[in-house]
């Protein structure tokens, strides 16, 4: 289990990364923290000509909060995504999320973007863009784009991302801080989500007016469910139930060693369940941090 | 080959490699440095756990050259040749937290984080945070109690199991 | 054979040996040694659970770059390994050391590259170009055995290892006259003991001298030795075999591979060391699988719930070949033998067979057979107690066999020696809080969450030697271990043993032993083991025994030196040697406490001033003695576990809250060490219980190849334990030690499962008959509890 052999690169400016991705095109794979990377080389599941190392480069590891919203570069770490006091404050779901992506010593190296440019169906961070209504930045060297979210995961390890863009950031809108959850289902600590959850809710005056719920780990891209969002903006008394049904109704899972389409049904119940009362909750207490 | 240059353990290293080689084989093979444990090359044992700038990392999911300019910490570096066992060491011994060493080191370099991040942490907490690291001898409750020691000097002793 | 002072160390929690360097960094594994020259072996795998190979073109992959050699397996074809059991009717099957024209399941070496790095090694494997011509897969037990099948190995009728049967002759009657009966079919999951260092060797070969030196992470350096010679067709005096630090063996690492053999050929071919490490995704393919038995069994009893006969029909996967040393009849035997357990069961029928699969081979796991007896005797016990509400604990008390059953001779012939059975049941009942646990058991139902009691007891057969394994048919009958200690002028003593120490802390509690035999420090006892040219033959570490084998050689060598101790410090204080008495760091004479010699003079004398030593002595303090236990039957360890568990409902996940364990393993040479023993047995039997499976597809791909797929518990799923000892020895053993390696993996299958029943036992009967317990299994269970109490 050792990697194959590639071209290195270790761009040093933007520019410079753009060029490189520019000339090397499809047989090319970015490497941001390698969390996801270095096992699928290790493995060779990946045998990429050409590795291009985006640790170097300057400026993609900042965390701001412009209008509405926080963007953070594609080489923040999970682990800062789960310490740092604007994500908490403007975006606490994601803050919630990180502490679910793998070990201690992975989130320290793995990143936001290099997670959403990997989009395994089953992580965190696709469902709470997702969720929140994001998007992702992408710049190539013929400009910059966003992608919204909803239309950057497109199957199982492909993105809206063309093979000479690279992730550069993801933006989160913050009108979801005072009411949203999370949940998931993990083996063990620290595992891949079988199934995980992520709700986002406007609540003004006591009703749901904004609901998105967004899906990993059952089908070949992470889902919304337009269902449960409308059984939750319906404004019933059992609303985070009939949003569990809806969810559940609604999605045919995929079946693998971790469990069939028919468990993975109840997982997704489960954990819309939870994560929908977890957001009824957080808008009750009037805080943040759920 | 590319040159890099890095500090491990506190030395300078500078070292010609291949960009695909792990900072696992490099800090084994061409460092000498074999406290460093191989035991599944895809980040799910922890046997590999180094420190890079002070946080802990997989060495068998980094490679060598991202480690260029940076500071590595692996178990060599947690007592001096001659000197005592490090207080997570000799708490380690005392409550023998440890049975055949293999996924030992890496443990240690993550129990050093955690002293550094979480000092205060009840056993819960500790199980939680140290779950990337599998340990297959011990069944755990003696690395718990050897943490739980290291960590407030509190009771985790092993003759109170 | 009585020391002359009381003991300083038996007994006593002293810290291990070896923590220091291994806590440092400092230990040396296999694949931490780099002979000069070494060259780096990649196995390419078969990808196939069955077929023919048509052709192998390895011309790039001998063109690649730092590539020394490509092996196919008619280069090796000369060689294989062969475990033969004495059986009647046992069907031979010969391992290739690389497949030739068939592979038998996926992950059998079919190509073996050398190159100068792993990295290019690993480049030019991927360059081999296999046809394989796919066969029918025999993907499990029924598959292996449907009627047209055919054999899978050259000249059998069937595909059968072996099948035996037996049935003691009141069996018919008391089943039939018995007024009920309860059948169950209990599933244990594939899985195997994935001890964290992958497995590794380095071949040496001296053309000079024609000796072959090879590294290898094994528990049983001799028995390698054996087996290597066997395969290789060279005198074991020109083979050593050296086991340095080994990362865990549980089993696994107690076996000949084809991969040792293959490197040692390999070495000798190209005149330079040949390392290989295994990775992990090879190691869940070709390391050897365990655990995978079939058990249909059903309990005759009366109306007390009294057992009165038991019978059995069992079936375990061993995979596509007959391992060394152990031939693949070793879970099957093993599992008729204590199937029955620690119950008065008198009449016994059973059935067991060792089917041929395409699967990776089988051999020993921790517990070897046991936790799937246990976890089918203990399932039973549960079911007939609900049969005919009776207390779980109540029916195992009517049944247990208590003091004046021992010796015990079970139906299925072992004999039990000693045993506290319905004490450590008692004692984990208070241990555990049973009552408090079920008040909370009884608050989380009103509460609507589902949290269940579970408990099981065992007897666990130790330290069993040549009497039992002459019965069980394998080729090397691990009879004895030998231990050599020698005392040296300095006075500090090396003990060189034939066990290997790979986590179990012999380093330290052989020391212990040896220390207070010859009244040192134990900071004085060097302990060595692992290299054939340095230590004693023996047969190495497994089955519960290295402690009371090894402690009984140690202490038997360590009296013949003492003996000598006793007879030159005789001669020099003028003295009677039958008055000497050996104390801590002296010899002086009974009675008179200031005539003594310090120990360290004594060994100084001893060695440098032969002109002093008394005629007909030999300047030497040095025995080697072995130890086999007679009547070599066994020791029996017995335990009661105690475990409470609570189920998330919407999910079915499991989550263990409280586990304890009473276990009596006779007198603790370091009771640390025993706590860390079980502690670790029962996280593996937690993996058992609820998470560790080797699942594969239809056609017999392996879907468990990664530490993704393949789950290992972590630190989080492991609750704290408790633990308490009760001390009854052996009566055949010296100082009546007993073993306890494996025991704490053995129960926790059966725990676990009665818990989860419990946890359900208020929505409906349903009967838990599978492992592990893995949310999906445990829903399903949920599903039919609601069911059936719907219907009932």
């Amino acid at each position: 289990m050792k990697p194959p052999r590639f071209a290195y690169y270790s761009p040093r400016t933007l520019p410079e990364l753009l060029e490189v991705l520019e000339e090397t095109g499809d047989e090319a794979v970015v490497l941001a923290g390698g969390q996801s990377l270095l096992p699928m080389l290790n493995l060779r599941l990946a045998t990429p000509s050409h590795v291009i190392d985006l640790g170097r480069v300057p400026g993609l590891d900042s965390i701001a909060s412009p209008n509405g919203s926080v963007e953070v570069g594609a080489m923040v770490t999970h682990r800062r995504m789960e310490t740092d006091p604007i994500v908490a404050a403007v975006a606490p779901l994601a803050q919630r999320a990180a502490g679910y992506v793998g070990y201690l010593a992975i989130r320290n190296r793995g990143t936001v973007g290099g997670s959403v440019a990997h989009a395994d169906p089953a992580a965190e961070w696709p469902i709470v863009l997702l969720a929140l209504d994001g998007n992702v930045g992408l710049a190539s060297s013929r400009g910059w784009r966003n992608v919204a979210a909803e239309d950057f995961f497109e199957s199982v390890y492909t993105t809206a991302r063309r093979p000479d863009e690279v992730v550069t950031s993801l933006r989160f809108s913050s009108r979801f801080a005072h009411s949203w959850g999370f949940s998931e289902f993990q083996r063990r600590t620290g595992d891949f989500a079988t199934v995980a959850v992520a709700v986002a809710c406007v609540v003004e005056s006591g009703e749901v007016a904004e609901a998105r719920v967004a899906i990993a780990g059952v089908a070949d891209r992470p889902l919304r469910c337009r269902e449960a969002e409308s059984a939750l903006t319906a404004g019933s008394a059992s609303a985070a139930i009939d949003a569990a049904e809806a969810a559940r109704d609604c999605i045919d899972p995929v079946s693998d060693i971790h469990g069939s389409s028919s468990f993975r049904k109840r997982l997704v119940y489960a954990e819309t369940l939870r994560a929908v009362r977890q957001a009824l909750t957080v808008n009750e207490a009037g805080i943040g941090d759920g | 080959m590319a040159e890099i240059s890095l500090i491990v353990n506190g030395e300078p290293a500078i070292a010609q490699v291949d960009p695909r080689t792990l900072l696992s084989d490099f800090l084994r093979d061409d460092l000498g440095l074999t406290g460093t444990h191989v035991g599944c090359e895809h980040g799910y044992c922890g046997a590999c756990t180094v420190l890079v700038d002070g946080a802990s990392a997989r060495s068998c999911l980094m490679l060598a050259i991202q480690a260029d300019a940076r500071s590595v910490e692996t178990v060599e570096s947690l007592s001096a040749n001659g000197a005592g066992l490090h207080p997570i060491q000799q708490a380690f011994k005392d409550c023998h937290g440890l049975q055949c060493g293999f996924c030992t080191p890496g443990l240690l370099m993550s129990v050093v984080e955690l002293a550094a991040t979480n000092p205060g942490c009840g056993r819960d907490e500790i199980r939680e945070h140290l779950s990337g690291n599998v340990c297959r001898c011990t069944g755990y409750h003696h690395i718990v109690d050897a943490v739980e020691r290291a960590l407030n000097g509190a009771p985790g002793r092993a003759d109170e199991s | 054979m009585k020391a002359d002072q009381a003991p300083r160390y038996f007994g006593a929690r002293v810290s291990r040996r070896q923590d220091d360097r291994l806590l440092r960094g400092d230990g040396r594994y296999v694949a931490d040694i780099k002979p000069a020259g070494v060259l780096a072996a990649k196995f390419m795998r078969s990808h196939q659970a069955h077929a023919a190979v048509t052709s192998i073109d390895i011309d790039a992959a001998g063109a690649s770059e730092g590539v020394r050699a490509v092996f196919v397996g008619g280069d090796f074809a000369d060689h294989e390994i062969r475990c033969v059991s004495s059986y009647a009717a046992f069907q031979e099957s010969a391992q290739p050391i690389l497949a030739v024209d068939r592979v038998r399941h996926v992950g059998e070496a079919l190509i073996m590259v050398v190159a100068e790095d792993e990295y290019l090694a690993e480049d030019a494997s991927e360059l081999v170009v296999a046809d394989l011509d796919p066969l029918p897969a025999a993907v499990n037990i029924d598959a292996a055995l449907a009627v047209g099948f055919a054999p899978l190995h050259p000249g059998w009728r069937h595909n059968a290892f072996v099948r035996r049967q037996v049935k003691t002759y009141g069996f018919d009657d008391a089943s039939s006259s018995a007024p009920h009966r309860v059948a169950i079919e209990l599933h244990n999951g594939r899985h195997s003991g994935i001890p964290m260092e992958n497995r590794a060797c380095i071949a040496e070969h001296d053309r000079g001298t024609g000796q072959f030196r090879l590294h290898t992470t094994t528990q049983i350096p001799h028995l390698v030795r054996a087996g290597l010679s066997w395969a290789l067709g060279v005198p074991e005096s020109l083979i050593q075999v050296i086991a340095p630090d080994v990362g865990g063996g549980f089993g696994v690492k107690a076996q000949l591979y084809p991969e040792e053999v293959a490197c040692c050929l390999a070495a000798r071919q190209l005149g330079r060391p040949v390392k290989w490490v295994e990775d992990r995704r090879e190691h869940f393919v070709a390391a050897h699988h365990s655990r995978e038995h079939r058990h249909k069994v059903t309990g005759y009893f009366d109306n007390d719930g009294t057992i009165l006969a038991l019978q059995a029909d069992i079936a375990v996967d061993m995979g596509a070949y007959s391992v060394f040393p152990w031939t693949a009849t070793m879970d099957g035997g093993m599992a008729m033998g204590i199937l029955p357990g620690p119950y008065r069961i008198r009449e016994y029928s059973v059935a067991s067979m060792s089917v041929c699969t395409n699967k990776t081979p089988y051999g020993a796991y921790r517990g070897v057979a046991r936790p799937a007896a246990c976890f089918s005797i203990e399932r039973l016990m549960d079911q007939i107690a609900r049969h005919l509400g009776v207390d779980r604990v109540e029916i195992r008390n009517r049944n247990l066999l208590t003091d004046g059953d021992y010796p015990w001779r079970s139906p299925s012939g072992l004999v039990y020696d000693s045993g506290s059975l319905i004490e450590s049941l008692d004692a984990v009942v208070d241990l555990a809080d049973l009552e408090g646990l079920l008040k909370c058991q009884a608050d989380a139902r009103a509460a609507g969450r589902l949290v269940g009691v579970g408990l099981a007891v065992f007897t666990e057969q130790t330290a069993h030697t040549t009497q039992e394994f002459k019965q069980r048919g394998v080729p090397i009958v691990f009879g004895y271990e030998t231990a050599k200690v020698r005392l040296d002028a300095s006075g500090t003593a090396v003990v060189s043993a034939s066990i290997h120490d790979h986590g179990q802390g012999l380093e330290t509690t052989l020391a212990q032993i040896a220390a207070d035999r010859l009244g040192l420090d134990l900071e004085q006892v060097r302990v060595t083991y692992g290299d054939t040219e340095q230590v004693a033959y023996g047969a190495g570490t497994f089955a519960s025994r290295s402690a009371v084998l090894a402690g009984g050689a140690v202490i038997r060598a360590a009296d013949a030196v003492a003996d000598t101790l006793r007879e030159v410090a005789a001669h020099i204080l003028e003295a009677a040697p039958e008055d000497m008495v050996v104390e801590t760091g002296r010899v002086s004479v009974a009675g008179s406490p200031s005539q003594f010699i310090e120990t360290s003079e004594l060994c100084r004398l001893i060695y440098q001033r032969p002109e002093r030593l008394p005629d007909g002595v030999e300047p030497r303090l040095e025995a080697s003695r072995t130890y086999d236990a007679h009547p070599g039957t066994g020791a029996y360890t017995n335990a009661a576990h105690l475990a409470s568990v609570e189920i998330d409902p919407l999910t079915g996940k499991t989550r263990v809250l409280s586990y304890a364990v009473v276990e009596d393993c006779g007198p603790m040479i370091n009771p640390t060490i025993v706590e860390g023993q079980i502690f670790g047995g029962v996280a593996q039997g937690i993996g058992t219980a609820l998470f560790e499976e080797f699942l594969y597809d239809e056609v017999g791909q392996p879907l468990s190849t990664t530490f993704a797929d393949y789950l290992v518990p972590v630190m989080s799923d492991i609750p704290d334990f408790r633990v308490a000892h009760l001390q009854t020895p052996s009566p055949h053993t010296i100082g009546g030690l007993k073993g306890m390696g494996e025991g704490g993996a053995i129960a926790p299958g059966a725990v676990i499962a009665s818990a989860v029943e419990d946890a359900l036992s208020h929505l409906g009967a349903v009967t838990v008959d599978r492992l592990p317990l893995t949310p999906e299994r445990v829903l399903g269970y949920i599903d039919a509890a609601n069911s059936n109490g719907a219907s009932a």
